[in-house]
């Protein structure tokens, strides 16, 4: 006999579903249905070959044999392989680093590399341009001092350079994120676990390996999908610091959007790139939730 | 079923719970006008007669530091003749406004009652219907010519001119050049050579700083070289898109002009405007090309020295415009405001150390802060033209930013940047 569906929890629901439709549901729509038209016009996908085809997204005849721009969707993945990798291992690692108890003042240590993550993002971008700016900067004037001349500039003003100053920049910022969630992984490990290993003869790599990495499976799921998800959508850091420039050199999808929308008023191809990003964005959210479930 | 049935009866209740909050709420703002016969009404009214004569004006510029201070005195004079008048200014950029007046606009709303912008964005707003008009306030044969184009559409004057800065050359400190034996040029060849001449002074970084920005200190010296070499005819027919930037005429420019410079390092890499200016002022640069603004900016203006590219018989004279949105809760006051700021207000701008030229022509060389008099006197006597950048406007102006960033580190490629710069720029 088939049960009787229940309407109480769709009367919980509907406080969520009250503020959902309106502020989230409807935009989305939308969104959807302006990214059609153009100037009032319906034109089918016409404003999605646009924006696809433009060098503004994909580059091809500069990507890779040229120096940027390559387009800002080539930048993302760009931000993606090198940001993800980076924050992933630096924030294990300074976790593991950190974790031990004989490292003295490993609390405040650990409070320093989150400071990135406490921070606003645009003051985490002003800090970024000026970590790169010849003269006033650390690293120009490290890299200068270790007699790499080619690399005592200000980075944000230089092509080839403004997009890994971003990503850099990045990386201190969101590495305290990784490192704390690591944290909280190794701190729920049981200590029998090392102590059963250690009995076992079983050498500090090998119980990374075969205890550690394991157990910090779920943790390391949970990063990688925010990771990517914040990776997708940089905005306030690039914004801030390159502003997307030299020449679309550090542009991303989420400033693309932006200038389609504030600097040209043509919210019809913000819309697609609106849509694009949000498709790109689902997909490791989707990917997130499943592993979870 | 009794479940289904208290879960109406409880959807039933939030639903009159809602009305009746609802209602409460609807009659609780008409009950003002209703209960206007009774007694305490009598005092309302008295009260609200009051407010009316009181009222707070909210102005949004994009000044702050000293430049505000300049204007907050012409804010001083306005509250000084309209007592019942308070203004309240708020600084945003012109680039964050673009961003907040389109939705604010079209919700009929506006985040204050007078409001400082981009010329090409007051006309377009105005086209829209969101602006009111300057017609019957302000008269048009007082200003000088062409400063009101900006801002008008169809016979509508959408917005007001305040005063202008104009971008006359590169500064130069007079003590500076005294120290090393410096003359300023008078041909392009004695111009290159002095820069040759200043690169080789120890200690000094680049000839010419280069101000960085979100771009416009670039864009602003570029520009003087369009208007020296090819003159006022080209930057206006490069503001409506009648000559392209890879027109061979002004590719010479670029490419026989200014690309060799940046070669040649007598440029510095773009360097944040501001900190350019302590810099350039300390001697760590020699020239910074820069608005009439900076007259206010440095310790001693009367150390400042102007060269002007040899041969220049034009240059970039870029007003402050302001509207008023058909938005504003007081519109008699915030007209009455935009009409002093476009008149009697740049008298007093003007006398500040603002930095800043009337664009009102009642205004005369008396009026003005000494050390801007020499430079009112010289720009007076060149033809002004408008801001390439700030006319096109749009996603343009950005491109145009960005696009000359690039050239100023990687010159080679001219070409790719004016191909640019014609394939973005806006179609008719």
């Amino acid at each position: 006999m088939r049960r009787p569906r229940s309407l109480i929890p769709l009367f919980f629901l509907l406080p969520a579903l009250i503020l959902l439709v309106p502020f989230v549901i409807y935009p989305v729509l939308k969104t959807i249905y302006l990214s059609f038209f153009l100037e009032g016009k319906f034109v089918g996908l016409a404003n999605y070959k646009h924006v696809l085809l433009s060098s503004d997204i994909i580059n091809l005849d500069r990507f890779p044999t040229k120096s940027p721009p390559w387009g800002s969707l080539i930048n993302n993945v760009i931000f993606i392989a090198i940001h993800l990798p980076s924050t992933i291992f630096l924030g294990l690692g300074l976790a593991l680093l950190l974790k031990r108890e004989e490292v003295k003042g490993s609390s405040l240590i650990k409070s320093i590399i989150f400071l990135g993550m406490v921070i606003p993002m645009i003051v985490g971008g002003l800090i970024t341009r000026f970590l790169f700016e010849k003269g006033a900067g650390v690293v120009p004037s490290i890299l200068g001092a270790l007699g790499i001349k080619s690399l005592d500039i200000t980075w944000t003003a230089f092509p080839q350079t403004a997009l890994f100053a971003v990503i850099l920049g990045s990386i201190w910022i969101w590495t305290g994120f990784s490192m704390l969630m690591y944290s909280a992984g190794l701190a729920s490990i049981p200590r029998d676990y090392y102590e059963a290993a250690l009995i076992d003869g079983a050498s500090r790599f090998q119980i990374f390996r075969n205890v550690t990495w394991p157990l910090l499976k779920p943790i390391t799921i949970v990063v990688v999908a925010m990771t990517l998800l914040w990776d997708l959508k940089i905005f306030d850091v690039v914004y801030v610091a390159t502003g997307g420039g030299p020449g679309g050199a550090s542009m991303v999808l989420a400033l693309q959007m932006w200038d389609y929308f504030a600097r040209e008023l043509n919210y019809n191809y913000a819309a697609v790139v609106a849509v694009l990003l949000t498709t790109l964005t689902l997909i490791p959210a989707m990917w997130l939730i499943r592993r979870r479930e | 079923m009794s479940t289904k049935k208290v879960l109406f009866s409880l959807l039933l209740i939030g639903v009159l719970a809602f009305s009746i909050v609802a209602s409460g709420c609807i009659s609780g703002g008409g009950s003002t006008s209703t209960s206007s016969q009774s007694p305490t009404t009598k005092t309302t009214t008295k009260t609200e007669t009051k407010i009316q004569e009181q009222v707070t004006l909210k102005v949004i510029g994009p000044w702050s530091g000293k430049e505000l201070d300049a204007f907050m005195k012409v804010i001083k004079a306005f509250e000084a003749q309209h007592p019942n008048i308070k203004v309240e200014y708020k600084t945003y950029r012109a680039e964050d406004l673009a961003t907040i007046l389109p939705l604010q606009f079209e919700s009929k709303d506006t985040p204050a009652d007078v409001i400082f912008m981009w010329g090409w964005f007051i006309k377009k707003m105005g086209e829209k219907g969101h602006l009111m008009t300057f017609n019957d306030v302000i008269n048009p044969d007082e200003y000088i010519p062409g400063v009101l184009n900006a801002v008008t559409a169809n016979g509508k004057i959408y917005g007001a001119p305040f005063t202008a800065a104009a971008k006359p050359g590169f500064w130069y400190r007079k003590s500076f050049f005294k120290k090393y034996g410096l003359k300023p040029p008078q041909t392009w060849d004695e111009f290159v050579a002095l820069l040759a001449k200043i690169k080789k002074i120890p200690g000094i970084k680049a000839p010419i700083v280069s101000g960085d920005s979100v771009g416009w200190p670039l864009s602003d010296v570029t520009e003087h070289f369009i208007l020296t070499f090819g003159g006022a005819k080209m930057q206006l027919g490069l503001i409506n898109g009648s000559i392209r930037f890879e027109d061979p005429q002004v590719k010479a420019i670029f490419a026989d002009r200014l690309v060799p410079l940046l070669k040649a390092g007598y440029f510095s890499e773009p360097v944040e405007w501001t900190s350019a200016v302590t810099s350039w002022w300390k001697g760590d640069y020699a020239l910074y090309f820069m608005g009439t603004w900076i007259t206010g900016m440095v310790d001693d203006p009367n150390d400042l020295g102007l060269i002007s590219l040899p041969g220049c018989k034009a240059m970039v004279l870029a007003p402050d415009y302001l509207m008023v949105p058909k938005y504003t809760a007081h519109p008699k006051e915030a007209m009455e405001l935009a009409k002093f700021l476009a008149t009697e207000g740049q008298r007093v701008h003007v006398g500040t150390n603002s930095g800043k030229l009337a664009t009102w022509k009642k205004v005369t060389i008396d009026d003005y802060w000494a050390p801007m008099r020499d430079v009112a006197k010289i720009v007076s006597n060149v033809e002004a033209v408008p801001d390439l950048d700030d006319s096109v406007g749009g996603e343009w102006q950005k491109t145009f930013w960005d696009q000359l960033k690039l050239l100023w580190v990687q010159p080679d490629r001219l070409n790719d940047v004016l191909k640019t710069l014609d394939d973005k720029f806006p179609k008719k």
